[in-house]
């Protein structure tokens, strides 16, 4: 094989990839060579001086170019005459090392000493004590005893705040330089550095503001010392009295793979509790890395305002507690009576089983269920089925001759995960397109950047697409290709070079939003990736294909589960007599949901907390969070991934499932199911993506690299390896072995209005019912606003700050002006779920009035 | 604000380099001598010039002595005590010069005229004992002569300003 050498380690000789490094080459093989500096995520440096080995090349004979020989015939090795570095050296063929000389271990025992001249012995009140690397490495290579002295020790300041969620504690810091490497190179926000030199050298920031990317939590992973802590986790437990428990993060379509630390806890009753939540490694979804909402957001799962019984409405309207038997009694007999007027609403929260029972009893109700998901913000299921992304893309495999186009979607604000996915295959090489109609941070890594009016974003891609139509060439197989041509004859092509990087793409994959899109316009939007991605071919292969920015973390299974948007959109053109609401908090995020609420006969809803639309029901049945029970949830990419029962339960809530089963069994289905994995098999049988998947299955897992969170946690850091799954992905139409492709022509809707559209966007520090529980992150949130393009503002009399009174389809709300040249001329931009005030979640018409001057000026 | 005052000497510098922030360096010292000492605001200023993060420029303004975080006299006095200096007289030079100023070892003049500092090598050793002043070097200095460059240096600082000419 030419992809490999052959090198010789302690005498033992290994096949390992060209190009790699030292550590990671011996690392392959189980041969742990020690480092506090190096990260198989980052590049090397070399600071550390840990990974000192003995190193020596084959000889080569200058005059022939071929290597030395000695008397036996044998390559002659030529040693470097001091120690050298291992992550900063890769192989090359005949390369020899020692890992276990004397010299190495002298070396090793050496910088150990230096390293804890100033480093205090505080390991028993340390939260790293018990996972530290510095610990372990001292144990297993340190010297014992220290010559330094004492007296000469640096004191250093012990609780620097970089951020509100990051602790520093100078003296522990061994300047390992991973957290500002981790800024500059995977975040690109280089707000930590270091000052001084020598011993005295020390973590600073003076950014304004300080350290608050993001995703600073991820420092504390990579971190081998105690330096960097987390507020959430400070002092909380002690990482050996810790249980791990598998989960996977219910707040975005990433679906990043997370552990829960939990322990039996004294503040929770004795019951196992979380403590805090790591990264889980999948590098197929997000390596080893997660937001700090995914972080930081897990506090609703046990916040005092739990529903901890259900809550029916007695005879004069108020919410009583009662028990169970008598609520599924009560909504049984509610379904009976209204049959089929009843609309099912499922929550992207819910898991796949709780869509499932839900869906079950939805058909059990009689007519043809209605069964719409929550947010109802995109369109496209049945496209994603056909031209989602190859199975086995991983994002991280994307790099030079990849194309990656992300289309209307603030893709930072809304999958942290990917943007930084994205970001990090851009500095590879990959060319990112970023499209939309305003500036979003990914446009600083783009290789092109397209600015549309809301209303063009079909008319972009079609123009993508209509270049490779125009020649002669082959019409591919399926329906509609005569139309599409037909149709993009004439279309305008507005940016071409960005059509020829899109065309000559060796892999394209297309992130799509639907920011500023009603879902009509929406659907036509996911049409014409599709057109775009069927027509250059960039489908049913890893790493081409589509992705859509889902608006929540299990959208995709609800999708799976029969529900969809559509669904929502006709349940509010149409609204049922008796609502069942399943964990979506509808009527606290959408001002048309709460009418529709107000207008019904009977609303059901489950619920963690008496949200509006819990206010609005006449039953609230208190839910699981995702932290008590199992489940599936499936990700952006279409892979199905399993949660476990993290944290003991609450009062008497019961996960979804569980509830719905129990109602539908009195309406004569079925005994309800014992667990979650009895529905999965259900689904498995009767969902056709899901065929031949069960948790056993989705639990499998394999070996990764780079081995993160094995014994040896000075590799990778405290990220955890992965024990809990990987879950499996349903493969798309295309990757068929003769898949039948259906393109069509898609419009460009017609401008909705003249006046001002409101639009709403996401924001990922939300006040969404769930995020809002955990207050160590409410400095994040913004305080809720408008924003407004400077000429629309100058034109109603705005100026930033001013309060203004949004009317929209009869409703009003009152927010914050926001006048930044960055914003779209024609829309307001209304971040969702930020006040307590429910907003819209897609476009409408709006009219704004300044508050003070009582002025109205139509929009 | 440097941008408006130091206009053509900031283009010049970034001439140099291919990208901003390769300016950061010269940009620092323009700074120093505008101020003093590197500000916070100086720091952030040179670093919106080079387009990088405030904390950048901190951290290399912490990392070279020749720049000052902390306020400093108009006159900054860098004496090199280090050995072969010592040898020939340089730390009582130092001490002489402190007590004829008036001021503890790296403290600055009431006057704000000028602050003393023990450094090492300036590699001038055989010329101590010797100061380094605003980067510029005297040497073969006795308390005699330091007495007038002191004065000199006084009778300049109560002159009304001059206009700034290039750094050497």
């Amino acid at each position: 094989m030419t992809d490999t050498v052959t090198i010789t380690i302690d005498g033992q000789d290994f096949e390992v990839p060209k190009g790699m490094n030292l550590v990671d080459a011996a690392k392959l093989h189980g041969i742990g060579i020690p480092v506090f500096c190096y990260h198989p995520k980052l590049d090397p440096v070399g600071m550390c001086r840990m990974c000192l080995v003995e190193l020596g090349n084959v000889a080569i004979d200058r005059t022939t170019g071929a290597p030395e020989l000695d008397e036996q015939g044998n390559p002659v090795i030529r040693w470097f005459p001091k120690l050298q570095t291992a992550c900063t050296q890769t192989v090359s063929q005949g390369m020899v090392l020692r890992t276990t000389s004397d010299m190495v271990v002298e070396g090793r025992e050496n910088i150990l000493e230096f390293l804890l001249t100033s480093h205090p012995l505080d390991c028993p009140v340390c939260d790293k004590g018990g996972e530290c690397p510095l610990q372990n490495l001292t144990m297993a290579y340190g010297p014992g005893e220290s010559r330094f002295i004492y007296d000469d020790k640096i004191r250093l300041a012990k609780h620097v705040p970089l951020g509100k969620l990051i602790y520093l504690d100078r003296e522990r810091c061994i300047q390992c330089a991973r957290c500002t490497r981790f800024c500059d190179e995977i975040v690109g926000d280089d707000v930590l550095a270091f000052h001084e030199r020598g011993r005295r050298l020390q973590i600073v920031t003076i950014s304004d503001p300080p350290f608050d990317t993001k995703f600073s939590g991820n420092t504390t992973d990579i971190c081998p010392v105690g330096a960097l802590t987390t507020t959430d986790f400070r002092f909380g437990a002690r990482p050996w009295e810790l249980t791990e428990v598998s989960t996977i993060c219910p707040y975005c379509p990433v679906g990043c793979n997370l552990n829960a630390s939990t322990r039996m806890d004294r503040e929770f009753g004795g019951k196992a509790m979380i403590k805090r939540i790591m990264p889980r490694q999948n590098e197929r979804v997000n390596e080893i890395w997660i937001c700090d909402k995914g972080r930081f957001g897990h506090h609703h799962s046990r916040h005092e305002e739990r529903l901890l019984a259900p809550l029916m409405r007695n005879k004069s309207g108020e919410l009583v507690e009662v028990e169970w038997p008598a609520v599924y009694k009560a909504i049984a007999k509610q379904l009976k009576a209204h049959g089929d007027q009843a609309g099912f609403v499922g929550d992207s929260t819910l898991s796949n089983e709780d869509l499932w029972e839900l869906r079950r009893l939805a058909e059990l109700s009689g007519g043809s269920p209605r069964l719409g998901l929550w947010p109802a913000t995109m369109s496209g299921g049945d496209v994603v089925a056909q031209v989602g992304v190859g199975s086995e893309t991983r994002l991280q495999d994307l790099g030079p001759g990849s194309v990656i186009l992300v289309m209307a979607s603030d893709f930072e604000e809304e999958a942290p995960i990917w943007w930084l996915q994205v970001k990090q295959a851009a500095d590879r090489g990959a060319k990112v397109v970023v499209a939309n109609a305003r500036p979003t941070k990914l446009d600083r890594y783009a290789s092109a950047v397209i600015h549309y009016r809301y209303d063009e974003a079909v008319g972009v891609l079609n123009s993508f697409t209509a270049p490779l139509l125009s020649g002669d060439g082959q019409l591919g197989q399926g329906n509609g290709w005569g139309a599409l041509q037909s149709d993009l004859q004439n279309a305008e092509v507005t940016h071409a070079d960005t059509a020829n990087l899109l065309a000559s793409a060796e892999n394209l994959v297309i992130f799509l939003g639907s920011e500023g899109l009603t879902l009509e316009q929406h659907a036509e939007l996911m049409q014409a990736a599709a057109n775009l991605l069927i027509v250059s071919g960039h489908v049913g292969r890893p790493n081409n294909g589509l992705i859509p920015v889902w608006p929540g973390a299990n959208v995709q299974g609800a999708w799976d589960m029969g529900f969809s948007a559509e669904a929502t959109a006709d349940l509010l053109a149409n609204p049922p007599a008796l609502w069942v609401i399943g964990g979506a908090d509808v009527a606290g995020e959408d001002i048309r949901m709460a009418t529709a609420l107000e207008q019904a006969e009977f609303v059901v809803v489950t619920a963690q907390f008496m949200t509006p639309t819990a206010a609005h029901a006449d039953i609230v049945l208190p839910r699981q969070s995702f932290a008590e029970r199992a489940g599936t949830y499936t990700n952006g990419l279409r892979r199905v991934q399993r949660f476990y029962p993290a944290q003991g339960p609450i009062g008497d809530a019961l996960p979804d499932w569980k509830i719905f089963a129990h109602v539908s069994a009195q309406m004569g289905g079925p005994r309800p199911p014992v667990a979650a994995g009895t529905i999965f098999r259900d689904i498995a049988q009767r969902v056709e993506r899901y065929i031949g998947m069960d948790y056993t299955r989705l639990a499998w897992f394999e070996p990764q690299f780079p081995d993160v969170g094995g014994d040896d946690l000075y590799y990778g850091g405290t990220a955890y390896s992965n024990y809990g799954g990987l879950g499996l992905q349903w493969p798309a139409e295309a990757e068929a072995e003769q898949p039948q492709f259906s393109v069509r022509p898609v419009r460009t809707a017609a401008p909705q209005t003249d006046g001002l559209t409101l639009v709403p966007v996401w924001v990922l520090f939300d006040r969404g019912h769930l995020f809002e529980k955990s207050e160590l992150m409410h400095h994040r949130m913004p305080q809720p606003y408008a924003a407004f393009n400077p000429d629309d503002a100058a034109r109603l009399g705005l100026t930033d700050g001013d309060r203004v009174t949004l009317a929209v389809e009869g409703h009003e709300l009152t927010v914050t002006a926001q006048v930044g040249d960055d914003n779209p001329a024609g829309a307001v931009l209304l971040p969702r779920r930020l006040s307590g005030d429910a907003t819209l979640s897609t476009p409408a018409a709006c009219t704004v009035q300044k508050i003070e001057s009582m002025q109205k000026v139509e929009g | 604000m440097l941008a408006e005052k130091y206009a053509d000497r900031i283009q010049k510098i970034f001439a140099k380099y291919p990208d901003r922030r390769s300016g950061i360096m010269d940009l620092l010292y323009l700074a120093q001598e505008e101020y003093g000492w590197l500000t916070e605001q100086a720091l952030e200023e040179v670093a919106a010039l080079c387009d990088v993060d405030p904390t950048q420029a901190h951290s290399i303004a912490g990392f070279y002595t020749m720049y000052s975080e902390k306020p400093k006299g108009k006159y900054w006095l860098q004496v090199c005590t280090d050995l072969p200096c010592a040898l020939r007289g340089a730390d009582d030079f130092y001490a002489a010069l402190c007590e004829f100023l008036g001021v503890e070892d790296g403290g600055t003049t009431e006057d704000g005229l000028f602050t003393v500092e023990q450094v090492m090598c300036l590699a001038a050793c055989d010329k101590a004992p010797m100061l380094q002043c605003n980067f510029h070097y005297h040497e073969n200095l006795d308390m005699e002569k330091m007495k007038a460059q002191i004065e000199q240096w006084r009778a300049e600082a109560a002159q009304p300003e001059q206009p700034e000419d290039e750094r050497p």
